[in-house]
């Protein structure tokens, strides 16, 4: 019996491993005719071989309701292509946006297995994945498709005169505004900022919650926070920190960093900031409690029918900041960048038909008519130029109209700071300062010198 | 076959793949955490640079990787100050409980079960300043809303009286198996001689229970030294880091700012400081328990 028992183990134990060893087999096999496929081996076979199903795996960061049409279109592209290319089918992985690119996507990368496609962020962390040869090289492959030319920037996504990602859209950043509340108060969108500031005082003196806010992440009250230093301390102003030319404790930044305080400290803002969610923000000024909302131009998706802000269309209007008084440099420059897109795995060069994948995917994802489908559907802007007759009878919503009116008649633009400062920096400030800043623990000036601090040892690491 | 058995190679043969996977799930890892944490690495290049010490250094001097400190140190106080009590005082109540007694057992192990993110986003509502369960109590009392997970005074205790809730029914469920497996006979006997409830509580199931408790106990402390998903789901270990964890701290610095070097001392620190610990609390007090022998 014992015996009998031992035989059976060993039997089921055989079959264990013969099963595995079948597993790694069959694997082995298919990267044997990849491989020889090239050889010229006989055509019947590499038929075969063609239909010969693959995966690639595609990291997008379209989740949630407010992001569906976004979702809608990559779900069109990616049906396109897999019907062009025989035997593929992508595995899509949505992860929320600021987890796949500060948690996710860097943790894949130390690990050395990034999926196929991913969502990417221009600079810094383009810059820093092609340096270390992660990222596949788009230049030959933009070049044969002939849009090399067509984007309005690629220099986010540039290293060493390479291109290693492509950008999906771009973005502004303002205030959006109930228009209805404007309306029945008689108010226009504020020409100067003592008349933003006075419509503050009676937005809050009407009961009424002047700015949403929603802190828990620091990205979102710095959008602000980034504009106000602009205008105080200059939109070049960013640029310099890294190279040392300028310093976060210069008196005009603190003094950005005082009015984002005052306004705080006056109640411009929903109280009990630090502890909501992005989501929340949108949902303060769509329910009509808060009146402002200082956000970027992606959000003028959720004004559009059958999205979360559906009850609002055509109640809502945008505004750039007003100049301020004895401001740096150009007043009227607002938040402009061309810094999301999608990088693909260097890994993938190494697979033909997967990079045949990824040249059909970029096709078909980076024309004209998806940029013109983004636009109108989505409300985000064109990453790609288009033909300024083209783009005018596109928009027909009025939101997107003022939104692109808006950006038209702001004479420059900067970068976000983040895609400017190192990580280092960027975590200093988001998860720190500002929250300690709206917090009341920490005062302008000592913000600006926390942060010139780690600004410093940024720069002498990188020396 | 028996001869078979004698043979120590086949030993070594059957340990062999028990072997593999721990080594290669445990001490490789381990090894190369520590071989890393001695390096500035991005995380990302292929030649990290060897710096000595210098990670542990600069985390040890560092005044918010302390603060990280101390708030796993809170989470070991209130678990095993209030929690454990806490678990102690249901699981009589429970034990001694005629009716539905499966019902209360499975209410108060549902929460175990859940996912960290859902019970964040649960008592995400509790806490919610306007329409919160908390504040419109308070507000019957007549007290001002408060900021719970938004104000640096409340954030902290807010986090740890969740993870409590999440975890005590699990220990509870623990607990109680331990007082029902001790013989009827002695409480009995007891009550026959007329002690209380209170009494017998304190000097029968008391002492037989204590190995258990003690049990309970190293699992918290090890549970509250890698605490982090719960701080995550909440605070994100805001308002500005003041409910930053070691293992959130490590992620913040380390993950997203491409410094896998720095990342990797940080967790040999927190895989010290349990060890520590545990290795602590098990030669000063777990010791002392002594065998129970009915």
């Amino acid at each position: 019996m014992k015996m009998k028992r031992s035989l059976m183990l060993l039997i089921s134990l055989c079959f264990a491993a013969s099963l595995a060893l079948s597993g790694c087999g069959s694997d082995n096999k298919s990267a044997g005719e990849t491989g020889g496929g090239s050889a010229g081996t006989e055509p019947k076979t590499e038929e075969a071989q063609k239909a010969e199903p693959f995966e690639l795996t595609l990291r997008h960061t379209q989740v949630g309701q407010d992001k569906e049409k976004r979702f809608a279109i990559l779900q069109d592209v990616v049906k396109k292509t897999e019907g062009e290319i025989e035997g593929l089918t992508f595995k899509l992985d949505g992860v929320e946006s600021d987890v796949n690119r500060k948690e996710k996507l860097r943790g894949e990368m130390a690990a050395g297995n990034p999926p196929d496609i991913f969502d990417l962020f221009g600079s810094p962390d383009s810059k820093v994945y092609a340096k270390e040869g992660k990222l596949l090289d788009l230049t030959p492959i933009i070049e044969e498709l002939g849009i090399k030319d067509k984007f309005s920037s690629l220099e986010p996504f540039t290293y060493e005169g390479k291109v290693y990602g492509l950008p999906i859209g771009g973005s502004g950043e303002g205030f959006f505004y109930n228009k209805e509340y404007y309306d029945k108060k008689g108010w226009a969108p504020p020409k100067t900022f003592a008349e933003l500031e006075e419509q503050l005082a009676a937005i809050k003196a009407d009961g009424k919650v002047p700015m949403a806010a929603a802190s828990k992440a620091g990205w979102v009250p710095l959008m602000l926070t980034n504009h106000l230093w602009s205008r105080y301390a200059g939109p070049d102003i960013t640029n310099k920190f890294a190279t040392g030319e300028a310093k976060w404790n210069d008196p005009n930044m603190v003094k950005a960093f005082a009015k984002h305080k005052e306004w705080v400290d006056k109640g411009y803002f929903k109280k009990g900031e630090l502890g909501f969610e992005y989501a929340e923000y949108t949902t303060q000024f769509t329910s009509g409690e808060a009146i402002l909302m200082y956000d970027g131009t992606w959000k003028s998706s959720v004004f559009k029918q059958g999205e979360s802000g559906a009850g609002m269309i055509g109640k809502v209007g945008f505004f750039n900041l007003p100049p301020v008084d004895g401001g740096v440099g150009d007043q009227t420059a607002l938040m402009r960048d061309v810094n999301n897109g999608y990088g693909f795995s260097s890994a993938v060069a190494k697979d033909p038909r997967k990079l045949e994948a990824v040249k059909v995917f970029i096709k078909n994802m980076f024309n004209e008519e998806m940029q013109i489908r983004g636009l109108v559907e989505d409300g985000v802007l064109p990453a790609m130029k288009l033909d300024a007759s083209v783009l005018e009878s596109s928009i027909t919503d009025d939101l997107m109209k003022q939104i692109v009116d808006v950006l038209n008649s702001a004479q420059s633009s900067f970068p976000a700071f983040d895609s400017l400062v190192q990580a280092d920096v960027t975590t200093e400030i988001s998860n720190i300062q500002i929250q300690k800043l709206i917090g009341n623990q920490t005062t302008s000036e000592k913000m600006g010198e926390a942060l010139q601090k780690a600004q410093e040892e940024a720069n002498s690491l990188e020396e | 076959m028996n001869k078979a058995l004698k043979n120590p190679a086949l030993y070594v043969l059957f340990i062999l793949p028990c072997l593999i996977l721990f080594a290669m799930f445990f001490l490789y890892p381990i090894v190369s955490s520590i071989r890393y944490s001695l390096t500035s690495w991005n995380g990302v290049s292929s030649d990290p640079k060897f710096i000595g010490f210098d990670n542990f250094v600069k985390a040890l001097t560092e005044k918010r990787f302390w603060t990280a400190v101390r708030n796993n140190g809170y989470f070991i106080l209130f678990s095993c100050g209030i929690q454990v009590p806490l678990i102690v005082f249901f699981s009589l109540l429970i034990a001694h409980v005629k009716k539905l007694k499966g019902l209360y057992k499975t209410a108060v192990f549902l929460p175990s079960i859940m996912s960290t993110a859902v019970i964040g986003i649960l008592w995400g509502f509790i806490y919610e300043p306007n329409i919160g369960l908390l504040n419109n109590i308070l507000k019957v009392f007549g007290i001002e809303p408060l900021y719970w997970l938004s104000d640096e005074k409340y954030a902290m205790l807010s986090i740890l009286i969740t993870n409590a809730w999440q975890w005590t029914g699990f220990y509870i469920v623990m607990v109680l198996a331990a007082i029902i497996s001790i013989p009827r006979e002695l409480d009995e006997a007891a009550a026959i001689d007329g002690a209380t409830a209170v009494q017998r509580a304190f000097s029968i199931t008391l002492p037989l229970i204590k190995p258990i408790i003690s049990v309970v106990i190293m699992l918290s402390i090890a549970g509250a030294m890698k605490a982090a998903d719960i701080v995550i789901v909440m605070t994100k270990g805001g308002p500005a880091g003041s409910t930053d964890v070691m293992a959130t701290y490590m992620i913040k610095y380390a993950i997203t700012n491409f410094k896998y070097g720095y990342g990797n001392s940080i967790s040999v620190l927190i895989f010290v400081f349990t060890l520590i610990l545990t290795a602590l609390y098990l030669l000063l007090i777990a010791r002392r328990s002594e065998r129970i022998e009915y």
